[in-house]
């Protein structure tokens, strides 16, 4: 029969060892998620994979911010931009330990919950191939391809921007609602309230890129919805790369126009009348 | 037609931001890097949007006819919306807007009510001259970077999205007709004829916004068809595309290079 297996210390020792580098890097294999094309697209600027890395954090939301009130909503702003600091820190750290200068091809996970934000990026560490440590590793959620072509322009992303921002949904009255019900008519309490919503969570995504010294975001995107445990609660996420020229001046790229001779696929979708 | 007001403070502070040197675009590194290549340097990520409670127009079971008060509603909104995405170009002194898209959102706190919303991002010619339309403003294009760079090639230039909506209700088929049409081939003439008359007026409303904007042509036209919250009867037929107008005297197109590509 076998030693009954102490989890907490088992658990104690995988969570150490998340801070420290495994191996001596230079002696040890590569691991990497990128394809065997942006592998030799990364060889061509003379960059090279390093390790997969991965930086996750969770912070809790306070009790009852999700009950009924008016405007933003700014305990759960507040989480959801220190989680993704949090996460995007831890990752960073793990990217200085093996070495790395950055992070491409970063998946960004957001989770929110009722009581915590939950977040989560992996990406693959890269590096000049001979090249010096840097002082701060950059973490950006564009593919291998992506920097590539940026870097070949004369561009490097410099970090991950980030805002988030929830507000509860306004409410009409009654009469408001009966008196309208067979208008057309502009909701504009609604309107200014999704606005502002929208409005604030790209403006910490501005600021976030200001901080970092950045130029640009290239590659926004933005997701809005209800948070599907409280409905009158609207949650708006932006996030994009960061970047900044590092050339003197933007590089062109002179496009070719090509004329792909495969056969186009040909679809042909009828509606029906029900 | 109501006049948008003015856009919301919170807006005005994001922008002012914008004007002092960052840039944020939702174009993809292909589309920014495509956009540089045409002359033109992103500004800023604009929007527009409005939440629009749409009315209600009582319809005949066995009549086809086009419902003027949601046709009025879905322009209406559409156009407060794209309004304020171009007031929000004009601020950040943009040359045009690329990449437009138009979406129409449902919440489940708000029967009846849709936003309507339109972003896009704010472009300005490197070069300093002006690219705005025929009305002075920012022009508006629903192109990708992609499409963008290849028209600039050939020497049009874009004016202005343009777009033309109508709600129409078809007539349901009488019992008789149904039962007389039993086991037979047959055409059903109401039908087509209802879905011709609303394509047609769609489509002529689009043209008439790019007449005024004196373009002359259209491209990347699209019809869409939405039935959104009004039963399988009542359907939406939007087109959409961007009007241009010829710029430039002779362009040399580049020969496009054969290829064929070996993976799947």
């Amino acid at each position: 029969m076998t030693e009954p297996i102490d989890l907490r210390a088992e658990m104690r020792l995988a969570a150490d060892s998340l801070g420290k580098p495994a191996h001596d890097p230079p002696s040890r294999a590569v691991t990497s998620d990128l394809s065997v094309d942006e592998g030799l697209l990364l060889h061509s600027i003379g960059w090279e994979a390093v390790d997969v890395v991965f930086g996750a954090s969770v912070v809790s939301i306070p009790p009852m911010v999700w009950t009924w009130g008016s405007g933003e909503i700014a305990p759960a702003s507040d989480a959801h931009n220190q989680a993704v600091r949090g996460a995007a820190k831890t990752l960073g750290e793990q990217c200085s330990h093996v070495r790395g200068h950055g992070v491409v091809g970063v998946r960004v996970e957001v989770d929110v919950q009722r009581h915590h934000v939950d977040v989560e990026l992996t990406g693959t560490a890269v590096r000049p191939v001979r090249g010096k440590d840097p002082n701060r590793a950059f973490v950006s959620d564009l593919s291998a391809r992506d920097f590539t072509l940026l870097h070949n322009a004369g561009w490097a992303p410099i970090g991950l921007a980030f805002g988030a921002s929830f507000v509860y949904a306004p409410r009409r009255s009654m009469g408001t609602t009966m008196r309208q019900s067979s208008q057309n008519v502009e909701l504009t309490n609604f309107t200014e309230a999704m606005y502002a919503a929208r409005e604030a969570g790209m403006e910490h995504m501005q600021r976030s890129a200001l901080d970092m010294g950045a130029q640009g975001i290239v590659a926004v995107r933005v997701s809005e919805g209800p948070m599907w445990f409280a409905n009158h609660a609207i949650g708006f996420t932006a996030w994009g790369t960061a970047v900044r020229l590092e050339a003197e001046s933007h590089q062109y790229l002179r496009p070719e126009v090509i004329l792909p001779l495969d056969d186009a696929v040909v679809e042909f979708e009828a509606q029906s009348l029900r | 037609m109501t006049q948008p007001q003015d856009l919301p403070k919170e807006a005005g502070h994001r922008l002012e931001e914008l004007e002092h040197g960052l840039f944020t675009s939702d174009l993809s590194v292909n589309e920014f890097l495509l956009i540089k290549e045409a002359g033109f340097h992103p500004l800023g990520f604009v929007m527009g949007s409005s939440i629009y409670h749409t009315g209600i127009q009582a319809r005949r079971w066995s009549k086809s006819q086009e419902l003027t008060k949601l046709t009025e509603a879905m322009y209406n909104a559409r156009e407060l919306a794209m309004t304020r995405m171009e007031e929000e170009a004009d601020q950040l002194g943009a040359d045009g807007v690329v990449g437009v898209r138009l979406d129409v959102n449902y919440y489940e706190w708000g029967r009846d009510a849709a936003e309507f919303i339109a972003v896009g991002t704010a472009v300005k010619a490197e070069d300093g001259t002006s690219h705005r339309n025929k009305l002075g403003k920012p022009f508006t294009s629903d192109l990708s970077g992609q499409d963008f760079w290849t028209i600039m090639q050939t020497g049009y230039v874009p004016q202005g999205l343009v777009m033309g909506t109508c709600v129409f209700h078809i007539a349901h088929r009488g019992i008789g007709q149904t039962l007389g049409t039993v086991g037979q081939n047959v055409e059903l003439p109401n039908f087509t004829q209802a879905l011709y008359e609303a394509r047609e007026l769609a489509m002529t409303r689009m043209q008439d916004e790019a007449n005024t904007l004196e373009a002359t042509g259209i491209v990347g036209v699209r019809l869409e068809e939405k039935s959104h919250q009004w039963g399988s009867h009542t359907i939406e037929f939007l087109s959409l595309g961007t009007a241009v107008t010829k710029s430039a005297g002779d362009v040399t197109l580049p020969k496009p290079i054969t290829v064929i590509s070996l993976d799947n």
